[in-house]
């Protein structure tokens, strides 16, 4: 009881719950939902939105905000369908390029955010706008279809009856969150989001912290254009319009405040989730896109909403499961 | 003529039996803490009410409930007798409570001015706001407070002590029966606060009331009529300042007594830890020197804005340095950033725990190991079952509620968050401490707490620098004392040797005219 109690006192209860819900809600309104194969579907769906989210939460957490993945992830697949099949380099090479180029769009955001002392804000959406007119460059505008026969097995391959999505998803958050939890960087960057000031007088390297965020975030952002890229077999400079916003969205439902400091990896995972299903069964039940984008937009508020009443209500959970304290 | 007199007679009994405002039996619970227990208090016309307590004993609470902030659990608000119930900010304004509260509620992008008739501005005939309406009250209200400060500067840019100012001006100026004040001379400095007074005894000759509260209780002696002590969230007693003894008091509001206001030791060994030679920095220090020896609590004794803090800023890497010389333990310290001080084993305890120390997004133990990570490395990683023991033996030693370990220490009282400050630097094994006001804002038995730390940690070897602008503390509790003016250090001398007087005269640079002299009778 007193674990349950604890639970709905902690962080990722919001999220959890907010899964939960949509979850229900969706194997309510289609049995499909719940069939393996759909759950399958699931796990491919959820894992590019994942991935980036990863990146987009390390910022979040510095108090900063990251509009660019969108545009990395764009980039990042014309470049490797250039690289790969107009330049003929092999698969691994070009996976390993277009990951380098990741970090370095990451630094570019990081170098003018921190140093630059541009609100990143300002910087990514600048950026942001900067590497989609890269990918329409180098493009001429027009995708690469049919990049190469080696790449598609990396997002539709599978081990031991699993698809390879579900475990590169396990293993990034796993690494994301033994960083965030275990590593001296990592709980600098909660320290820099929580109290800037602070975090300086106590001799941490602060605008290391926010670099470090993103750099990760633009190699985030450049797994999930390869996952992309793979999925889809082709790069386009149309890709990734909607990653950026919703790597932000899964986020803020789980749990992550703009202003800095709070949020994790599990809950942000919860909220990638919740975001996936929404869109899952969504399609499923074969509702236009526009009500989609519509029925994404009131699942956010009302998870932010949930995390922002839970005050009150994870109260009166907890209350409901607490045994009374001994007087 | 006579009948008038007569009536202002009758009128002036009559208000002295009926309160103006009284709350009964008030009770006000918080998550995990009973803030208000039966509390009950009456505030009759012109009188100074003084709310005294320890942190955490309710004081605020209880002014916040009737400033309509916090809705009682239960409980009666009266105003004149008529049950009133109010439901927020705006009806306690309504009914004629204004509040300056220990945080800022002024806009720090608007002007004074603006600030001061924010929500009210008097509208012209043409349907604008009439702003040389607002400029001239303004300008009256300040000139109240014999205030020199320009209705036009945007707040921000003024100093801490004059937005404080500020915010009792914008209290002032509204239309109130009741002024409640919390904690009003936090940031002020001693002509400042004597300003204050002088306005509090015109405004009660006005009939107006006042709720003080105040750890001060040197200021409570000063301006008190009635004196009521809380402690843990309930009523202890109510009495006339006359009827109170200091000691008395204190014992009420803490539960036992102080032997010894200052519990002052002396551990300086031979060594010398710090030495700063001819110091100037591109903010405003001077040809500053100084030596500190291990062991040793070097005080910086000087008005707001004299250098004291800036002298600190330039030690701890913060501001850049010109010229000059720094050794620590006979190395060279010229810090260009905190990482570096920090790594060299310098700490600082800021003068603003909340915006500058404390971590509200971590809990006790995270809050105490931020500064020495490396310590709770195993391998590559932070191992979180040793940062928890780190946590759990720190907490106790400094006597910190074991709530800290599980919580955010938002949650702690004053005194408390100040604590685990110190607690950081204690783990992070600073050889030289810089302390900024360590005891504004928290209450005694939490004061002779942070003595108590300061004694032992020199003890330990550790060298302290400290700041304070309560001039008795600083004397008692320093070794030696620098006096600071305008960036430049006057006088260095025996903390025992100097008096408060003298002290007062050398920072302010008034010598001993009129006014100190003034000001000190006023003290006494």
């Amino acid at each position: 009881m007193e674990t349950i109690s604890k639970f709905f006192r902690s962080t990722v209860a919001g999220p959890f719950v907010a899964f939960l819900l949509v979850a229900t809600i969706a194997s309510l309104a289609t049995p499909r939902f719940l069939m393996v194969q759909n759950l399958s579907n699931v796990s491919l769906q959820v894992a590019t939105v994942a991935v980036v989210a990863i990146g987009a939460t390390l910022v979040i957490l510095t108090g900063g905000i990251d509009l660019s993945p969108g545009s990395t992830v764009a980039l990042v697949t014309c470049t490797l369908a250039i690289l790969v099949k107009n330049m003929g380099l092999p698969l691994p090479i070009g996976v390993l390029l277009v990951l380098l180029m990741g970090i370095i769009l990451g630094i570019i955001n990081g170098v003018l955010s921190t140093y630059g002392k541009i609100p990143s804000f300002i910087v990514t959406l600048a950026t942001m706008s900067i590497y989609r007119g890269l990918a329409f460059l180098i493009t001429n505008g027009t995708p690469i279809f049919s990049v190469s026969p080696a790449l598609e097995p990396l997002f539709y391959g599978k081990f031991i009856g699993i698809p390879l999505p579900f475990y590169y998803v396990v293993i990034l958050y796993s690494l994301g969150a033994l960083f965030l939890r275990n590593t001296i960087p990592g709980r600098a960057i909660y320290a820099v989001g929580g109290n800037e000031s602070a975090a300086r007088l106590t001799g941490i390297a602060v605008n290391r912290s926010r670099m470090m965020a993103f750099v990760i975030a633009g190699l985030t952002a450049a797994i999930g254009g390869v996952l992309l890229a793979a999925w889809l077999n082709s790069g386009s400079p149309n890709y990734g319009a909607e990653l950026g916003l919703q790597s932000i969205a899964a986020a803020v439902i789980g749990g992550a405040s703009l202003a800095g400091g709070y949020g994790s990896m599990i809950a942000t995972l919860f909220g990638a989730l919740t975001v996936a299903i929404v869109q899952n069964g969504l399609n499923l039940l074969a509702v236009p896109a526009s009500w989609q984008e519509i029925t994404l937009g009131i699942v956010i508020v009302l998870a932010v909403g949930l995390d922002m009443w839970r005050g009150e209500m994870g109260r009166g959970l907890s209350r409901l499961f607490r045994q009374p304290a001994p007087k | 003529m006579s009948d008038l007199v007569k009536e202002q007679i009758m009128g002036e009994s009559i208000s002295a039996k009926v309160p103006l405002w009284e709350v009964r039996g008030i009770y006000k619970a918080f998550p995990g803490v009973q803030a208000l227990n039966d509390v009950s208090m009456s505030i009759f016309p012109g009188e100074v009410h003084a709310l005294v307590g320890e942190n955490g004993s309710g004081k605020s609470t209880l002014a916040k409930c009737l400033a309509g902030v916090h809705q009682p659990d239960n409980g009666q608000i009266l105003y004149q007798s008529q049950l009133v119930t109010i439901r927020n900010p705006l009806e306690a304004r309504a009914h004629g409570v204004a509040t300056i509260y220990q945080e800022f509620s002024l806009i720090p992008t608007l002007t004074v001015a603006e600030n001061i008739y924010l929500g009210r501005y008097p509208i012209s005939i043409t349907g604008v706001i009439d702003w040389a309406a607002v400029r001239q009250g303004t300008r009256t209200i300040l000139k109240q407070l014999s205030l020199t400060i320009d209705p036009d500067m945007v707040v921000k840019s003024l100093s801490v002590a004059e937005q404080q100012l500020v915010e009792i001006a914008k209290a002032i100026s509204m239309e109130s029966n009741l002024l409640i004040m919390d904690e009003p001379t936090a940031a002020l400095g001693i002509v400042e606060t004597e300003h204050l007074m002088e306005l509090i005894r015109r405004l009660t000759s006005q009939n107006k009331a006042i709720i003080y509260i105040s750890h001060r209780l040197d200021e409570v002696f000063q301006i008190a009529d009635r004196v009521t002590i809380l402690k843990d969230g309930k009523w202890v007693t109510t009495a006339p300042i006359s009827q109170l003894k200091m000691s008395e008091m204190v014992h009420k509001m803490i539960g036992f007594d102080i032997e010894q206001h200052y519990p002052k030791e002396r551990n300086t060994q031979p060594d010398t830890c710090l030495e700063v030679e001819n110091l100037t920095t591109e903010n405003g220090v001077n040809g500053v020197s100084f030596s500190i020896k291990v062991g040793e609590v070097f005080g910086l004794g000087g008005m707001l804005g004299s250098g004291r803090t800036e002298i600190a800023r330039a030690i701890y890497g913060l501001d850049k340095i010109v010229s000059g010389n720094i050794t620590l333990y006979g190395r060279p310290a010229k810090f260009h950033s905190p990482s570096q001080a920090v790594m060299a084993g310098v700490g600082m305890v800021p003068e603003n725990r909340k915006s500058d120390g404390c971590f509200f997004n971590f809990e006790g133990p995270k809050n105490i190991t931020i500064s020495r990570l490396k310590e709770l490395l195993r391998g590559p990683f932070l191992n979180l079952t040793i940062e928890r023991n780190y946590g759990e033996s720190y907490v106790k030693r400094m006597n910190i509620p074991a709530t800290a370990l599980e919580r955010s220490v938002q949650f702690l009282s004053g005194g408390n968050q100040q604590k685990v400050i110190v607690a950081r630097w204690l783990f992070s094994k600073a050889r030289l401490l810089i302390m900024d006001e360590p005891t504004q804002g928290i209450d005694i038995g939490a004061k002779l707490e942070v003595y108590n730390v300061i004694n032992e940690l020199t003890a330990s070897g550790i060298s302290i620098i400290l700041i304070s602008s309560d001039f008795p503390e600083l004397l008692a509790m320093s070794d030696r004392i620098g006096v600071v003016r305008d960036g430049h250090i006057l006088h260095i001398t025996d903390g025992h040797l100097m008096t408060e007087y003298q002290l007062i005269g050398m920072a302010s640079g008034v010598g001993m005219d009129d006014d100190t002299e003034r000001i000190l009778a006023g003290a006494q």
